[in-house]
């Protein structure tokens, strides 16, 4: 069964299009992952996603139902974890979510026998009766992600979950997931750290300019855009990265750029370039060979210039 | 899409459009906008004891220093002791002050500053529900922080009359009157200091004209009419009345203002609360 299917879906903000037009089709039980530098687009159809914003074009269906701001069938079965924390500073760690599981409908003895069972999950139990202020960033999106279980999601859905977390704090939210995962919640996330989704990820879709470039497992989307085989020269001069860029790519399946002072080349085996610019007489003196990840196939879809 | 749903999941479509365009919605009051109002009251309940105080303070040193003080000095306003004319008006202004101060500077920081709202609204919660939750707060707040008041004008023996068994409803109603608005103002304010635009420009003049010092009758006319159509003024008419035991008919021209009121207001803040959440 389809969580979300999209098709065309649009949105604009006057002449301003934030979401140009995306078909999304997400599976029950898979995390897929919505990469995309500041300004893509992701945060905005995930509003849609979560019926916080109508839209303008298109259709999208979550869950069997059309989304729209206020269909409650939805909202129901969803998880929120919003870019903000957004927790209440009025009540305790534990009230906050023992208060949004009412808000599901949930009642009392209910509430709170879930609200103690999310906190043990997310190593907070400790931290029950206290005020949310004097909680530590990383505590703090724990304590969303138990807010956002509280009404036993289907979907969850999380907009940047680990942004400003330290690597510990990351770690534990990743291993989270993917038990949430294993349990069988559909998970869509948007980031633009590259290891959680090569990490977390079954599949992704790579979004800039509202419009999604690329889609399929981490694998598929690597070799597709830029090959398994990456090789860094560093310090290459001018004159001798054109003749390196120009016998490169008799290779086939190769690609050479020139990045910073340096020479990069992607392609299914970066080895056979290596052994044609021996051939030459080419051979760079100092390079790195390494296995492409998503961060190449980001920057090479994106491009290197920083975004606002 | 959105009209499409609409008509293929009728309960729902009320929802469906408040996300968009200008308009009327009736607050909601179910089972989940009485657990935004848990939210409220849990939250009270950890500073109560200074917020009671607060609330308390000043209409009390009102109370002293204009009743007891420049009273002594002030004739008899309608046959009644200053003192005694100016306790059920500075009831009302307890109760409206009470619901007014809270209401906006909360509101304000729910939706601009903590995310209280944005987290209700990702949850099954409408705007509306929202709302609804609030006015049950605040109406609570009136009757609460009221009856505070009140316990003091009886102990001042400043009670006449059996009838301020009725207070509660013209104190529930100044909690639905003054919420709304209150409600309304910070949705569209876009920093603190225009919260005080409402304060002064509104909330002052209500606290000063609307025969809590004075009654209005040597007032020319025009300045009557204006104040005739402020909220407080009734609220203040009717909870004098029942302080004193000066029950008439006329009461009944006050309590059709204030319903009149509390619906109109009431119908105000939902969709311009779920403009601001649903973009």
């Amino acid at each position: 069964m389809r969580v979300i299917e999209a098709r065309g879906l649009t949105k604009r903000y006057g002449t301003m299009t934030a979401v140009a037009g995306i078909d999304l089709d997400v599976e029950a039980g898979e995390c897929f992952a919505l990469l995309g530098p500041n300004g893509a687009g992701k945060s905005t159809t995930i509003r849609m996603i979560c019926c916080l914003g109508d839209v303008t074009d298109g259709s999208l269906t979550v869950l069997g139902e059309p989304a729209y701001p206020g269909n409650r069938r939805i909202k129901h079965q969803l998880g929120v974890v919003a870019q903000e924390d957004h927790l209440d500073p009025g009540l305790t760690v534990l009230e906050n979510i023992e208060l949004h599981g009412r808000f599901y409908g949930l009642d009392g003895g209910q509430a709170r026998a879930r609200a103690l069972e999310l906190l043990v999950f997310l190593q907070l139990d400790s931290r029950a009766g206290e005020q949310v202020r004097a909680l530590s960033g990383g505590m703090r999106r724990r304590l969303v992600i138990a807010r956002a279980l509280m009404g036993g999601p289907r979907l969850l859905v999380l907009d940047e979950p680990t942004t400003g977390l330290d690597p510990q704090a990351r770690l534990l939210v990743w291993a989270k997931l993917r038990e949430l995962r294993a349990a069988g919640v559909t998970i869509l996330i948007t980031t633009h750290y590259m290891d959680e989704a090569e990490r977390l990820a079954d599949r992704l879709a790579i979004v800039d300019h509202g419009r999604i470039l690329e889609r399929g497992t981490p694998r598929e989307v690597i070799d597709r855009v830029v090959g398994a085989d990456c090789l860094e020269c560093l310090g290459v001069a001018e004159a001798l990265a054109a003749r390196m860029i120009d016998v490169a790519a008799t290779v086939p399946g190769a690609r050479a750029e020139r990045q910073g002072d340096g020479l990069v080349v992607f392609g299914p085996d970066a080895g056979r370039v290596l052994e044609a610019w021996r051939t030459a007489g080419l051979e760079p003196s100092r390079y790195v060979r390494r296995p492409s990840g998503l961060e190449d196939v980001f920057l090479s879809l994106t491009g290197r210039d920083l975004r606002e | 899409m959105s009209a499409d749903a609409a008509s293929a999941v009728p309960a729902l479509g009320a929802e469906a459009r408040a996300g968009a365009g200008l308009g009327w919605q009736m607050p909601r009051f179910n089972h989940r906008a009485f657990m935004v109002a848990r939210r409220d009251f849990l939250a009270w309940a950890k500073y109560y004891r200074s917020s009671v105080l607060l609330n308390f303070g000043e209409p009390l040193t009102n109370l002293l220093a204009l009743g007891f003080g420049l009273g002594t000095y002030v004739a008899k306003m309608n046959g009644d002791p200053f003192v005694d004319f100016i306790g059920p008006g500075l009831l009302a202004v307890t109760a409206m002050n009470a619901v007014t101060f809270d209401v906006t500077f909360e509101a304000y920081d729910r939706l601009n500053q903590n995310g209280i709202y944005q987290a209700m609204i990702a949850a099954p919660l409408s705007a509306a529900e929202i709302v609804g939750g609030e006015i049950v707060w605040e109406a609570a707040r009136s009757l609460l922080y009221g009856a505070v008041f009140f316990s003091v004008l009886l102990v001042l023996g400043l009670v006449h009359s059996w009838w301020s068994l009725l207070l509660p409803l013209p104190l529930v109603a100044a909690g639905v009157l003054f919420a709304c608005p209150g409600l309304l103002v910070a949705t569209f304010a876009k920093n603190h200091e225009q919260l005080f635009y409402y304060f002064t420009l509104a909330v002052t003049p209500m606290f000063l004209f609307s025969g809590v010092f004075f009654p209005l009758a040597h007032l020319p006319a025009a300045v009557r009419l204006l104040i005739d159509v402020t909220p407080l003024f009734h609220v203040v008419n009717i909870v004098r009345a029942l302080v004193l035991g000066t029950v008439g008919p006329g009461l009944w021209g006050d309590a059709a203002w204030v319903c009149a009121y509390c619906l109109a207001l009431a119908a105000l803040p939902a969709r311009a609360l779920a403009r601001r959440l649903t973009t």
